[in-house]
């Protein structure tokens, strides 16, 4: 057999081996950041970020993982607790309903503000959007993976 | 439970810190490996096929090395800026536009050629040319864009731009093949629809994410459908109405295609809404049957795809010849460099660099270098996908997906276009098609992937931030409430 026919046959399939190669190592990639992502148990489905705040708890920075449903008020019982004179016992609750966010104001009295705008009831909000209780002014944002 | 689950470090700029980059070291390194092979087969199959004696050296060895070179100066330039950004993109891209390369190297040098200083380039010096010109957009790209808010504020002057492109191509586009594609501004020409396409994903990213709630939320019953009320539904009348213009007036299919498809997936996206989809897919048949009954270029299309046989040596000869490269190349394909017999001294399929790359590789790389380089395409896809679903707030999130399948679906229409699966229509295929236009342009989009990827970049500023009111503390009462 020809020594160059064998030979520009084997670099050949070394080139076409060489491709799937390349994709094998990156489904390893994508297959261990899969694995370290369902090993993190409290995966949050959204973010709070705190992003002003006049009082000394939440201090600004504070990031709060979000359940399906989460209460903002000064009641040491709710999900995140906000230590303000002007926030209510219970202020808001923000739920996830299947396709999208909403924030319920549970008839504080200063009100719940969503990009600067009072909300009245329930109210879908979209991730980028700035939630305001009392003296504290959230970011609502996607859950980093 | 919701707890406080950390608290990331002051807004102020820190120090540009340099940070090692190991998958895509990794990653690149197997690219460099399989383009030397591909160039080494490629390099002895010309020199024995030219009568020369056989040497085991690539095929250009110095276009390699400047073509490496670029790829190593680029992930040099991502490790120094110290960037947590998505590590595979740029390493599959580099194996694209290698393969690329490596095409361009194989055909005659003399189906492109232009001069500059006194030089003559030919087909592959030009390529590789794009291809650095290309990689340079992507890294300074993903170094350089550190916040999205010159994308995000100014989407109206975007969609004025891209109209204005789409106009200026419509008043002073020169013809090729039938279609008015390019601009010619002085001695720079160019494709203005590649550029189009990635101010469409800016500008439907602003707007959907504005108005989405809108979106979703309110509804008209119509039959079966559950539609929005008229007002929101005109951006879906006006896209179709620019997809059939430049069907109509352009009579580029694949831009009008790829328009309307990433505008569909996008709503959806935006949206999880199906009546949309629907809404889109019946709008397109009704646009398609009026295009065939009165667009003599379009039926041409459609009458091809059906058969191309009927004319097999007029209108039908570049479908029929890919067929035949696709066949020629079998299972393992001829082999770079052995395949495409020159017919009585001319290439079989005139238009083989830019709308046919896909027939080339399947001759000469087979049905496994096809599948393999569908993967690759398949990887940017997942990639961009996986960072939209990480991104911070929608506009990111859609502009990433919209960005992903701009390069994604165009890659499907021409591929599928060469398979003769759908009509034929003349896009180029991202990153291993000759021309300038088209890989600055996905250069873009790649870059744009990649500095969205980062996680160190800014936080989106607040929404719509003119009518963003902040309430007073005045008017309220402590210790109010129940």
């Amino acid at each position: 057999m020809d020594p160059y026919v064998v030979a520009i046959w084997i670099i050949r399939i070394a080139f076409l081996g060489g491709l799937y190669l390349f994709m094998f190592g990156v489904a390893r990639l994508l297959l261990r950041d899969l694995r370290v992502a369902t090993r993190d148990p409290g995966m949050a489905l959204a973010r709070l970020v705190v992003v002003a705040s006049d009082v000394t708890e939440p201090p600004r920075g504070t990031v709060f993982g979000l359940d399906a449903v989460a209460t903002i008020g000064r009641d040491v019982n709710n999900s995140i607790v906000v230590e303000d004179d002007f926030a209510s016992t219970e202020h808001a609750a923000l739920t996830f309903r299947g396709r999208a966010w909403y924030v319920e104001d549970l008839g504080s009295t200063n009100g719940t503000y969503v990009n600067g705008q009072r909300v009245d009831g329930l109210s879908a909000v979209s991730y980028g959007d700035e939630l305001q209780v009392g003296r504290v002014r959230f970011r609502f944002e996607r859950s980093r993976r | 439970m919701s707890a406080a689950v950390g608290v990331p470090g002051s807004r102020t700029v820190s120090r540009i810190r340099p940070r090692l980059r190991r998958r895509e070291t990794g990653l690149l390194v197997l690219v460099g490996v399989i383009l030397v092979l591909g160039s080494v087969s490629l390099g002895a199959t010309q020199r024995q096929l030219a009568g020369q004696a056989v040497t085991w050296l690539p095929a250009d060895t110095g276009q390699l090395v400047i073509y490496l070179g670029a790829l190593v100066a680029a992930h040099l330039a991502l490790v120094l800026a110290g960037r947590r950004s998505d590590q595979v993109l740029l390493p599959t891209i580099g194996l694209l536009g290698g393969i690329s390369l490596l095409l361009m190297e194989r055909l005659p040098q003399s189906l492109v050629t232009q001069s500059l200083a006194g030089r003559s380039f030919g087909l592959a010096s030009i390529q590789l040319g794009w291809l650095v010109l290309a990689i340079a957009v992507i890294t300074i790209a993903a170094i350089a864009v550190r916040s999205d808010a010159w994308l995000r504020r100014y989407k109206y002057t975007w969609a004025a731009a891209g109209i204005v492109l789409l106009l200026l191509t419509f008043l002073i586009g020169n013809e090729v093949n039938g279609a008015l594609l390019t601009i010619t501004v002085g001695p720079i020409s160019g494709q203005p629809t590649e550029l189009i396409k990635v101010i469409l994903v800016i500008f439907l990213a602003g707007y959907l994410s504005d108005f989405r709630p809108l979106l979703v939320g309110a509804s008209m019953r119509l039959g079966p459908l559950r539609l929005p009320p008229v007002p929101y539904l005109l951006p879906m009348f006006a896209m179709w109405a620019m997809a059939l213009g430049i069907v109509v007036i352009q009579r580029d299919l694949g831009a009008a295609l790829l328009f309307f498809a990433v505008f569909l997936a996008l709503v959806y996206i935006a949206t999880a809404r199906a009546s949309y989809v629907v809404l889109g897919l019946i709008l397109f048949v009704v646009g398609s049957f009026i295009a065939y009954q009165l667009f003599g270029t379009v039926r041409d299309r459609v009458d091809i795809w059906l058969n191309p046989f009927v004319d097999a040596s007029g209108k039908g000869y570049q479908v029929i010849q890919s067929l035949y490269a696709f066949g020629r190349g079998g299972i393992i394909g001829t082999g770079l460099g052995a395949g495409l017999p020159l017919v009585a001294g001319r290439l079989p399929i005139p238009a083989i660099h830019t709308d046919f790359p896909f027939a080339a590789l399947g001759e000469e790389l087979g049905l496994i270098g096809v599948v393999a380089i569908l993967g690759l395409y398949l990887v940017v896809i997942e990639r961009g996908l996986r960072i939209a679903a990480s991104a911070a707030d929608d506009f990111r999130a859609l502009l990433a997906a919209g960005l992903t399948l701009v390069v994604g679906v165009q890659a499907f229409i021409i591929a599928a276009g060469n398979l003769k699966l759908i009509p034929l229509t003349g896009v180029t295929l991202p990153f291993i098609s000759y021309g300038g236009s088209s890989l600055l342009a996905n250069g873009v989009v790649v870059g744009l992937l990649l500095a969205l990827s980062d996680r160190g970049v800014e936080p989106p500023p607040p929404p719509r931030p003119s009518r963003a009111r902040r309430p007073g503390f005045l008017g309220g009462r402590p210790g109010g409430g129940r």
